[in-house]
């Protein structure tokens, strides 16, 4: 029972982040999840940028905003990314911001049966 | 691992343009500040979520409603809708009307409020605060759009029935806003006193609740005045609506923290309780005011009424003009005190004017075409099933078959409409969610979000219900409220504190600006078809209905919670044993 406590670390892993209006990061975490994203953790937050050069539109811009953190394989960053920026419709002015960031490493639970499997491939 | 193409892949490689390109470049062109210029599908694609939303929003709480006049009308009582035309186009109005004000309320006039509740206390005395709390108070009410349906309700009074009420509506229609804006004044103030002093909201209750009820005896004894306290106590439901409850609110909770004496979790309730309760009071004084200093000659005002003529007494002979004229009335005074007090008292400047004065712009555009569905629409619609509906138990001249039904099943028929009439339209208003999400946080979710939001909307349906059993049996109104309130005053000294704020709080909040008007209109459409005196109370008595019906809700929970507490003292050994292994 006493089994010893290990950490498995991941590799080539990337961080999408997006930045859209409040309300919309749902739609948008449903579309990554689509093609292949794992989860999504969303803050809430305030901020500026674009919606004070819009003028009188501005105000069809919410100051409040939610970011998206979701971390991605290698392999799936450029097709969630542009999954997203469709998504959340990114191509119109005041909808949001988006980039990657690689990460060095990643760590959480993995399904034991998984890693066995993966452990034997490499093998 | 895997070496498959996915087809949309495919399809997204050929029909998606990427380009690259440096941010450096990007920056160097966009260092001055310059206006983005859009295309017109930019802007539709910015403007659609932004109007969809909003518009939504409106239509979820009005839709059900409106629809289930219209098939109630239709299914039990077997009448086509008079005016279906325009009381559809009424309802769009209110939608776009209410839309456009509530948006006007959040970009232009919340920053006022905002901005006043923390600055003020640092720039100004107590005095200065308490007696700018109180103009606030007198110039939220005339912003409130509820207010304008006591306006088209005066135009059903019976001017020989009840003389002093067609008065106060009419010749005095201008004036009884003002006194139900002091009203709402002294309780702002009242309110703003107690975050500081830190009073507790029982006692005030107490205090308030005697002359009320004192007031309402003495009209009571008085023939003449009888029929306003009916009036008189559904000013108080009607005040407290989407304008002043936030305003008020954001300007007390501002005080209050700037003094940094209102630390309890509970500084923010109260005020609507308050603001509920003067109103009654200073309708009532107002009411007596105008027996004792300038009464009435009966025959005098029937031939006012008459040389009038119908301009005076129709419903729809208004003009839009009208309305623009109310609209702007109504919230033109406030934003310019607000802007007055602003620049010369806290000698502050708006952050991005711009908006604000789009918020403002909006704001008015939205009372105006909220005021005009409010006539055409909402108390054209809720007169008309409040007119019909006695058609299910009793004789109407202009209904075929009527009664429809044998009387005591027209009777519970017409009561279980009344009833889910109240309960849907409370449990549809998002003020209520709002405040049951509060008081789970604030119980730490012993009282669940989902319990309070029924128990509200039981005890709005319950006093619906009363409401039209009050008309049906032409109910003198204050021997129903007084016994009522004496039962609120008996659960309020039982309860706690929390349980308290919450209670009295929970009325005001749910009395929003499409129920009102529908539910007072249905109430005269009602009462007129049956042929009583007055029949305003409704509102009063959803008021008070709601208040038992929480306040029983948190002494059950109190004891459910409390002998669960204790059943599981006694038997403690399950759990934890478990949790050792």
């Amino acid at each position: 029972m006493n089994k010893a406590r290990q950490m498995v670390t991941l590799k080539d892993v990337s961080l999408i982040t997006c930045i859209v209006q409040k309300g919309v990061a749902d739609d948008i975490v449903k579309a990554a999840s689509e093609v292949g994203a794992q989860g999504a953790t969303i803050f809430y937050a305030r901020g500026t940028g674009v919606r004070e050069r819009l003028g009188i539109l501005g105000v069809a811009v919410d100051v409040e905003k939610e970011v998206l953190n979701i971390v991605v394989a290698n392999e799936q960053v450029d097709l969630i990314f542009e999954k997203m920026f469709l998504a959340g419709k990114l191509d119109t002015p005041g909808m949001g911001f988006m980039y990657v960031t690689p990460l060095l490493k990643a760590a959480t639970y993995i399904p034991p049966e998984i890693l066995d499997k993966l452990s034997k491939e490499n093998c | 691992m895997e070496r498959e193409i996915k087809f949309f892949k495919l399809i997204q490689e050929t029909s998606f343009r990427r380009i690259e390109i440096s941010y450096n470049n990007l920056v160097r062109h966009l260092e001055r500040q310059e206006r983005i210029k859009l295309e017109a599908i930019d802007v539709y694609r910015l403007l659609y979520p932004y109007v969809n939303k909003r518009f939504k929003e409106q239509l979820v709480t009005v839709i059900p409603l409106v629809l289930y006049l219209a098939l109630f009308q239709i299914l039990f009582l077997r009448q086509t809708i008079e005016d279906a035309l325009t009381i559809t186009l009424g309802i769009v109005a209110v939608i776009i009307g209410l839309m456009l004000f509530m948006e006007g309320l959040i970009k232009g006039l919340m920053p006022f409020g905002e901005l006043l509740g923390n600055k003020l206390p640092q720039k100004s005395r107590l005095s200065t605060i308490m007696l700018i709390t109180f103009l606030v108070g007198v110039g939220v009410t005339y912003a409130e759009p509820a207010m304008g349906a006591l306006k088209t309700a005066g135009s059903i009074v019976n001017i020989n029935k009840a003389p002093y009420l067609y008065v106060m509506l009419n010749q005095y229609g201008d004036i009884l806003p003002v006194a139900v804006g002091i009203g709402v004044g002294i309780a702002a103030l009242l309110g703003t006193l107690r975050f500081l002093k830190n009073w507790g909201l029982k006692n005030i209750i107490y205090i308030s609740l005697i002359p009320t009820i004192g007031l309402t005896i003495l009209s009571v004894l008085n023939e003449d005045l009888k029929s306003t306290i009916g009036l008189a106590w559904d000013c108080g439901a009607v005040t407290t609506g989407p304008v002043t409850v936030p305003l008020v609110l954001s300007l007390g909770i501002g005080v209050a923290a700037a003094s940094s004496r209102g630390s309890s979790t509970l500084s923010g309730f109260g005020i609507v309780t308050l603001a509920s309760l003067f109103p009654i009071i200073a309708v009532l004084v107002f009411a007596n005011a105008i027996y004792y200093i300038a009464p009435i000659d009966i025959n005098n005002l029937t031939r006012l009424a008459t040389e009038n003529g119908n301009t005076e007494l129709s419903l729809f002979d208004k003009t839009p003009y009208l309305e623009i004229i109310l609209g702007i009335r109504a919230t033109v005074p406030l934003v310019l005190f607000l802007l007055i007090v602003l620049r010369f008292v806290v000698r502050e400047r708006l952050k991005n004017p711009t908006y604000i004065t789009y918020g403002i712009v909006l704001l008015i555009i939205g009372m105006i075409i909220f005021n005009i569905g409010l006539t055409y629409g909402l108390s054209n619609l809720g007169n008309q099933s409040g007119g019909l509906v006695p058609a299910a138990f009793t004789r109407l001249n202009g209904v075929e078959n009527s009664p429809l039904y044998q009387y005591s099943i027209g009777l519970i028929l017409a009561l279980i409409f009344a009833f889910f009439l109240g309960f849907g339209a409370t449990l549809a208003e998002p003020a209520l969610n709002s405040l049951g999400i509060t008081v789970e946080n604030l119980t730490n979710g012993v009282f669940k979000k989902s319990i309070l939001m029924y128990s509200v909307s039981f005890g709005v349906g319950l006093g619906i219900m009363l409401g039209i059993v009050k008309i049906t049996f032409d109910i003198p109104l204050h021997l129903l409220l007084i016994p009522l309130y004496i039962v609120g005053v008996i659960l309020t000294a039982l309860s706690s504190e929390e349980y308290v704020n919450v209670a009295w709080d929970s009325a005001g909040v749910t009395t929003g600006p499409v129920t009102v008007p529908l539910v007072l209109a249905m109430g005269l459409g009602f009462g007129n078809a049956l042929g009583t005196t007055e029949s305003f109370g409704t509102l009063s008595l959803a008021s008070i209905c709601p208040i038992i019906s929480v306040l029983s809700m948190g002494l059950i929970i109190k004891f459910i919670v409390s002998r669960k507490a204790t059943g599981e003292f006694k038997n403690p050994k399950g759990n934890i044993i478990k949790e050792t292994v």
